[in-house]
């Protein structure tokens, strides 16, 4: 089975940059993915699947359905999406009313769902081809200090998601590790970088990033890593805000775990478009003799 | 909580879409697990919302939103911590889409909502994005048949559920 990319609407809308360091990184470690063009929003577990089930359900199905007719595993690049594909999975292969009704719905668009395919997170992938990794890596991070953010959606629910651990997560960590960079610990590692409240209360969100951000101040970190492009823009954009509302100081570069894995295999900061990030990353990069 | 109506109905309808809402014997774990709960001191909390749905109080839950189910960050650790496998955030989507029905609900809910309807994806790509994705040698991004994307949506009766007003084909429901 090959894959083919799920970009979601965030990383290619908002944050190509992310986009590239993916595509230079599986194709740098012989990973054959391919594109898909036709998926529409997956839709966002936190948004659509709240104004309405039924859509958020047939929509989903909709997206799987393109990658079953290619016979092509999903390779995700957003947790987000990664959890909704996988809990459609979960609902339609589980309940066979659902399924009916919902193979009905897309009937009319001459689609069909049959649920035979895998839906994979970008970082279990990047996890599963460790070796690989290790084999091409040019410039180890040596001495760089990472504070990895799985979020909530890489996790939970544990029952959907099936895998890493939900309360002590570590294949971030082991990846970051593989490219010779030091992950830290620190004490809300598992804990929601408050991004999705920023639709209902903006304070609150801030709150919680604020929260993550004293954690891992607290660590020593010379930076942090995340896998989901929601994660990455409210640690990127908004570490200012935060710093303006509670006299913090904050300035944690955010790195994509594809961009530190594409800077060990030996590609330089602007193919990455590394200037593309609101927190400098010039120090780190120096820091790194990059 | 002498005042208030209890409809047994509503519970009725809840569990007839997620049976776990029985299963809730109000140990509080949920709550203890809850980032926003600690955050707001209480006041946003999780097993209150279980409780009330339990005892069928819709209009505290669906019209007074006390507690705010919007404030729920769909983080699942609750889900993960609850000892009786209670689907907390799927009630809270129940409860989401009920509230939906009532056109009293978040904007920037809408707005997704809306920009789905008319690209079929909740982020519509600018000028600057687009040159951008040209620099870093990236594809153009053809999008899905929006006309198939809208046929499925009619299908399941989305543009009725959700507030379309002022949005449709305006352009208005790009973020
Ligand atoms: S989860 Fe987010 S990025 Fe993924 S498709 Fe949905 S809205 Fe777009
Ligand atoms: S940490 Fe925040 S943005 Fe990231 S997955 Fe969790 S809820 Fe989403
Ligand atoms: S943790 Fe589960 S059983 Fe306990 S109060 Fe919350 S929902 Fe109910
Ligand atoms: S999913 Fe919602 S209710 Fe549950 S712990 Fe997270 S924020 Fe609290």
């Amino acid at each position: 089975m090959t894959y083919k990319y799920f970009f979601g609407c965030v990383i290619p809308g908002r944050l190509p940059f992310l986009e590239a360091s993916a595509r230079k990184t599986f194709e740098k470690l012989g990973i054959d993915v391919s594109d898909q063009t036709q998926y529409s929003c997956c839709p966002d577990p936190t948004g659509v699947a709240a104004l309405d089930h039924k859509s958020w359900l047939a929509l989903g199905a909709r997206n799987l359905s393109l990658y079953e007719n290619d016979n092509s595993d999903v390779l995700s690049l957003c947790s987000g999406c990664t959890e909704t594909l996988k809990s459609v999975q979960h609902i339609l292969n589980n309940e066979p009313e659902e399924k009916e009704e919902i193979n009905s719905i897309l009937k009319k668009i001459g689609k069909n769902y049959q649920g035979n395919i895998n839906v994979k997170h970008f970082a279990q992938v990047l996890y599963e081809n460790l070796d690989a990794i290790k084999e091409n890596v040019v410039k180890p991070l040596t001495d760089l200090k990472v504070a990895c953010h799985p979020g909530c959606h890489y996790l939970r629910p544990s029952e959907i998601i099936q895998w890493d651990d939900p309360f002590e997560p570590i294949t971030l960590d082991v990846i970051v590790e593989a490219l010779g960079a030091e992950p830290v610990d620190y004490e809300l590692k598992k804990d929601c970088c408050g991004n999705p409240l920023e639709k209902s209360d903006k304070n609150l969100s801030l709150k919680l990033l604020q929260n993550k951000l004293e954690s891992i101040k607290n660590s020593g970190a010379d930076c942090l890593v995340c896998v989901c492009p929601a994660c990455y823009q409210q640690f990127d954009f908004n570490q200012r805000e935060v710093n303006k509302r509670y006299n913090t100081d904050y300035n944690f570069p955010v790195f994509y775990v594809t961009e530190l894995v594409a800077l060990a295999l030996g590609f330089n900061a602007d193919e990455l478009g590394l200037k593309f990030h609101r927190i400098r990353v010039s120090d780190i990069l120096q820091k790194l003799n990059v | 909580m002498g005042m208030l109506k209890v409809d047994f109905e509503f519970r009725k309808e809840i569990v007839k879409e997620d049976f776990s809402l029985n299963y809730c014997y109000q140990c509080g774990t949920c709550s203890s697990a809850c980032p926003v709960a600690l955050a707001t001191e209480g006041e946003y909390n999780p097993r209150k919302i279980i409780e009330e749905s339990l005892l069928g109080l819709k209009e505290l839950l669906i019209k007074d939103q006390k507690p705010n189910v919007w404030l729920c960050s769909t983080c699942q650790m609750c889900v993960e911590e609850c000892p009786q496998n209670v689907f907390l955030t799927e009630i809270f989507d129940i409860l989401k889409n009920k509230i939906v029905q009532t056109g009293n609900y978040p904007e920037a809910y809408n707005i997704q909502g809306n920009a789905i309807l008319e690209y079929g994806l909740a982020i519509l790509l600018t000028t600057p994005i687009i040159r951008r994705r040209e620099q870093l040698g990236l594809p153009i991004v053809e999008s899905a048949n929006i006309e198939e994307i809208r046929k499925l949506l009619v299908a399941t009766d989305f543009e009725k559920k959700i507030n379309t007003n002022g949005y449709s084909k305006t352009g208005k429901g790009e973020k």
